[in-house]
C-alpha cells in the first residue's frame, strides 16, 4: 500500500556550496514524485524550497529534472523508480533561486514579447469528436467571453531546460517562445500582426539559433511540439523571402 | 535578488556530454559537432602534408609508404565514418530545417545511419583490399 | 511614500493575491509575504471550478449568489486565466429528476442562467456521459488556472506598488502593547531572518489561519476540511459535469487541459499540512465518478491529491453542510488583539469578494476612504509578475 523512497536531493541557495541531501519517505504507492518532496519538507526539512501550484500539470510551476531527465513532478508515478534512487536536480540553463527553484524572470519576459494569449477559442473538435457549442445561454453576461480552450503549453521551462543551444547562450529566445509565436501566427489572420511576429521569429536570437536536436520536443510534457514549431516558421520565413525577391 | 548562475557558467557546454539525457536527436547533435572538429581537424593536417609535395618525390615517397601501413589505413576509415555521418546527418538538418521531413527527423536519422554504416562497410573493405 | 499606511498580509494564496490587489488599487502600502509559491496552499491543490453557484443553489443560497455575481466580475476581469467550457447537472434517476425542478427555482432566484437541453443534445456533446440520464440544465460553470489566478492579481498589485515576497515565512508576530505592529519572517532564498513593520496585518492564510491566528492568542473558527480529488491520465469531458442534486462525495467531473478531476469529499482534519488519504475516500469517488460517466472505470489515474478548505465552522453542523460563504474578522472588536484582522472561508471563485470585504474592514480600521475598483478594473498579464 506505501512505498519506501529515497530522494537525493541538489540543495542550493546562493550563499552556500551546492550539495545533495538524501530523504527517506513514505508514500501511497499511487503517488507522484511530488507528493514525495512535499513528504520530505513536512516531515524533514521545512526549509526545502520547491515550486508547485495545482498537482494536475496545469500551472507548469513545479517542473524539475528526475534521475537527468526534465519532468513535471506532479505527475511523475514514483512506482516508475522503484529501487532506484530518485535524484530531482532544478532545471538546467536558468538562474536558480534556492533548491529546486529557478528564476524564471526572463523567461516570462521572452514569452511576452509575442503577446502569446494562454487561450484559444474552442477547436472544433476534441480527440476527434465534435463538440456542439454554438448554442450559447441566452445570458448576456455569460457570453461576453466565447468558449475557450486553455493552449498546450503550461510555460513549465522544460523545453529551455533540454536546449543544448539554451545551454551554449542563456540569450536565445528558446522553444517555448518560439512555439508561442507560431501559436500567435496561427491564431491572427492580421497582416500586420503576422508580418510582426515572423520579424520576431527572424531575429538574431530566434529560429535561425536552433541547431535541430529535437530535445525540446521529446522533453515537452505537454504535446507542444517547439522543434516542430520552429521548423515551420523557418519555412514560413524562407518562403516569405522568396516572394519578396522575386517581387522585386 | 541573489542568485546562483549557473547559466552563465564558462563551462556550461560540458552539460551537452551528461549522456543521462541523450535521446536520438541529442545523440545526432553530439556526433555532429563532433564528427565536425575532427573533419576541421583533418582539414588542417592534410594543408601541411600537402607542404610536402612541394618538397618533391624526396620527401614524399616514404611518406605514401607509411600511410599505406594497416594503422593508416584504419585511420582512414574513421574518416570515412566522420564524413558520412557529418555528410549524411546535415543532409537530414538541412531538410528539416527548412520544414521538410520533420515529422520524419527520427526514421530519417536512422535510414541515413544505416545507409552510413552500408557505405562504410563497403568503403573499409575497398580500403584494404584496394 | 511612508505617508500611506502599510498592510502586512500573510500568504498569497487566491484571498492574500485578490487582497493585495484591492489594497493596491485603494492606494494603499501593501506587502505580500508567503511562505512558499504562489497559490501553494489551498489553490494549488484545486478542483480549478469556476463555479456557476449552481452547487450551491438550493441548500445554501447566499454562496450561490455570491458565486454567479464574482464569476460574471472575473470573466471581465482575467479572461486569459479562465477556460470556460459551461457546466452540466445531470440527473442520473427518477429522484435526481425530482430535484432538477427545485434547483431550476433555486437557479432562478440566485440569478444563475441555467437552461434545461435535451437529453440527446447532452449526449451528443458529452459522448462519455451516462446514457440513462433522465434530464441536463446548462450553467455558467469554467475552470481557472490556480496559479495564473493568484499572479494575475499580484501582476497587478505589484504594478500598483505592492511588494510580494515568496518564500518569506512568518515565524513569529511583533507586538506593541496588545497590539499586532509587525511579524519576524525567515526569508528562505537569503536563511535570515528579519523584522517588518506594519499598520495592520491581514491574515489571508485560509486553512492555516487557525495557527497565526494562535500567533496573536485569538481565536477563529475556522475548520479545515479536507476533500480529495482524482486526476485522470485523460480528459473526458467538454463541461463540467455535476450531478443534479444535494452536494455530494465524487458528484463532479471537471475538466481542465488534458485532465478531468473527480472531486470531491468532505472531512475534518486537524493540521492542513501533509494531509492522509484515506483509500475509502478514493474508492467512495471514484464509484460516485462512474456513475456519471461510465468510462471512468477504464481511466488511469493519474494522482491523488488532498487539500484542506478554509471552511468557517458553525456548531452541531456536519462538515459537508458548512456554508461556503466568508467572514472577515476583527479581533480588536471581538475582544482580541487589535491590529490583525483574518478573513477565511470562500473558494476560490469568490476571492476578489472577500478581498472587497476585508478590504473594507482593512479601511475602516485605518480611517481610510477608499472605494473599491477592483469589479472593473481589468487584471494586467500574469506574466507581469516577474517585471
Amino acid at each position: 500500500m506505501s512505498l519506501n523512497v529515497t530522494l537525493k536531493i541538489l540543495r542550493s541557495r546562493p550563499h552556500q556550496a551546492q550539495r545533495y541531501e538524501t530523504f527517506n519517505v513514505n508514500v501511497p504507492d499511487a503517488a507522484n514524485v511530488l507528493d514525495a518532496i512535499e513528504q520530505a519538507w513536512a516531515q524533514h526539512d521545512r526549509d526545502l524550497m520547491f515550486r508547485h501550484a495545482c498537482h494536475h500539470a496545469s500551472c507548469g510551476t513545479c517542473a524539475v529534472r528526475i534521475n537527468g531527465a526534465e519532468k513535471l513532478p506532479c505527475i511523475a508515478p514514483v512506482r516508475e523508480y522503484i529501487g532506484l534512487e530518485i535524484k530531482i536536480e532544478p532545471l538546467k540553463n536558468f538562474p536558480i533561486v534556492g533548491d529546486l527553484v529557478v528564476d524564471v524572470a526572463s523567461f516570462f519576459q521572452k514569452q511576452e514579447a509575442s503577446d502569446f494569449t494562454i487561450t484559444r477559442p474552442t477547436e472544433n473538435e476534441l480527440d476527434g469528436r465534435p463538440i456542439a457549442h454554438t448554442d450559447g445561454l441566452d445570458s448576456e453576461s455569460a457570453a461576453i467571453v466565447p468558449f475557450n480552450r486553455f493552449e498546450n503549453c503550461i510555460e513549465c521551462g522544460i523545453c529551455l531546460s533540454a536546449c543544448p543551444t539554451m545551454a551554449a547562450d542563456h540569450k536565445f529566445f528558446g522553444p517555448a517562445a518560439l512555439a508561442a509565436v507560431k501559436r500567435q501566427l496561427d491564431k491572427t489572420t492580421d497582416a500586420n500582426e503576422r508580418a510582426k511576429l515572423l520579424q520576431l521569429a527572424d531575429d538574431e536570437q530566434g529560429v535561425w539559433r536552433c541547431h535541430s536536436a529535437w530535445e525540446c520536443t521529446e522533453a515537452c510534457p505537454q504535446n507542444v511540439f517547439p522543434a516542430e514549431s520552429i521548423m515551420a516558421l523557418r519555412q514560413e520565413i524562407t518562403a516569405q523571402r522568396f516572394k519578396n525577391f522575386f517581387r522585386r | 535578488m541573489n542568485l546562483y548562475r549557473p547559466e552563465l557558467s564558462r563551462f556550461r557546454f560540458l552539460r551537452w556530454f551528461d549522456f543521462r539525457t541523450w535521446r536520438l536527436g541529442m545523440l545526432a547533435y553530439i556526433l555532429n559537432r563532433v564528427t565536425a572538429l575532427g573533419l576541421v581537424l583533418y582539414l588542417y593536417i592534410h594543408l601541411v602534408v600537402l607542404t610536402m609535395l612541394a618538397a618533391g618525390p624526396k620527401s614524399w615517397d616514404p611518406f605514401v609508404a607509411i600511410v599505406r601501413s594497416p594503422f593508416f589505413l584504419a585511420l582512414d576509415v574513421i574518416l570515412l565514418a566522420g564524413l558520412l555521418i557529418h555528410g549524411l546527418n546535415g543532409l537530414r538538418v538541412a531538410l528539416t530545417g527548412f520544414g521538410c521531413g520533420v515529422r520524419a527527423q527520427k526514421p530519417l536519422f536512422v535510414a541515413l545511419m544505416l545507409f552510413a554504416a552500408i557505405a562504410l562497410l563497403i568503403g573499409a573493405i575497398k580500403i584494404f583490399t584496394g | 511614500m511612508s505617508s500611506k499606511p502599510h498592510v502586512l498580509i500573510i500568504g498569497a494564496g487566491s484571498t492574500g493575491s485578490a487582497t493585495a490587489h484591492d489594497l493596491a488599487l485603494r492606494g494603499l502600502r501593501v506587502t505580500v509575504i508567503e511562505r512558499g509559491e504562489i497559490a501553494s496552499g489551498t489553490t494549488g491543490r484545486n478542483h480549478c471550478l469556476l463555479h456557476s453557484g449552481g452547487r450551491y443553489c438550493v441548500n445554501d443560497q447566499e454562496g450561490a449568489i455570491e458565486c454567479i455575481q464574482e464569476n460574471l466580475i472575473l470573466r471581465r476581469i482575467m479572461p486569459h486565466a479562465l477556460e470556460l467550457n459551461d457546466g452540466l447537472f445531470v440527473a442520473l434517476d427518477d429522484e435526481d429528476y425530482a430535484f432538477q425542478e427545485k434547483f431550476l427555482a433555486g437557479c432562478q432566484e440566485c440569478h444563475i442562467p441555467a437552461r434545461e437541453i435535451p437529453v440527446e443534445q447532452a449526449l451528443r456533446i458529452e459522448p462519455f456521459l451516462n446514457p440513462n440520464i433522465k434530464g441536463a440544465v446548462q450553467v455558467p460553470d469554467g475552470v481557472f488556472e490556480p496559479w495564473r489566478f493568484c499572479t494575475s492579481f499580484l501582476a497587478t498589485a505589484k504594478k500598483n506598488g505592492a511588494t510580494i515576497r515568496n518564500f518569506t515565512e512568518v515565524s513569529d508576530l511583533v507586538f506593541q502593547g496588545n497590539s499586532v505592529a509587525g511579524v519576524r519572517v525567515f526569508d528562505h532564498r537569503t536563511g535570515k531572518t528579519e523584522t517588518l513593520g506594519a499598520d495592520l496585518v491581514v491574515n489571508a492564510t485560509g486553512a492555516w489561519a487557525g495557527m497565526l491566528a494562535a500567533m496573536a492568542n485569538v481565536d477563529v473558527p475556522v475548520a479545515p476540511t479536507a476533500g480529495v480529488m482524482v486526476t485522470l491520465g485523460k480528459r473526458f469531458n467538454n463541461m463540467v459535469i455535476n450531478r443534479m442534486h444535494r452536494p455530494h462525495d465524487g458528484d463532479i467531473v471537471v475538466p481542465i487541459r488534458n485532465t478531468s478531476i473527480i472531486g470531491t469529499t468532505s472531512w475534518r482534519v486537524t493540521s492542513p499540512d501533509a494531509i492522509e488519504i484515506p483509500q475509502d475516500q478514493i474508492d467512495t469517488m471514484m464509484c460516485a465518478g462512474e456513475l456519471l460517466m461510465p468510462i471512468l472505470r477504464q481511466a488511469r489515474q493519474r494522482g491523488v491529491m488532498a487539500v484542506a478548505r478554509p471552511l468557517i465552522a458553525s456548531a452541531n453542523i456536519d462538515a459537508r453542510d458548512f456554508s461556503r460563504t466568508f467572514e472577515a474578522f476583527n479581533h480588536r472588536k471581538q475582544g482580541g488583539a487589535a491590529g490583525i484582522i483574518t478573513i477565511s472561508g470562500g473558494k476560490t471563485t469568490t476571492a476578489r469578494g472577500m478581498a472587497e470585504k476585508v478590504s473594507d474592514v482593512v479601511c475602516a480600521e485605518l480611517g481610510i476612504n477608499a472605494e473599491c475598483k477592483t469589479k472593473t478594473t481589468p487584471l494586467v498579464s500574469y506574466r507581469d509578475f516577474y517585471n
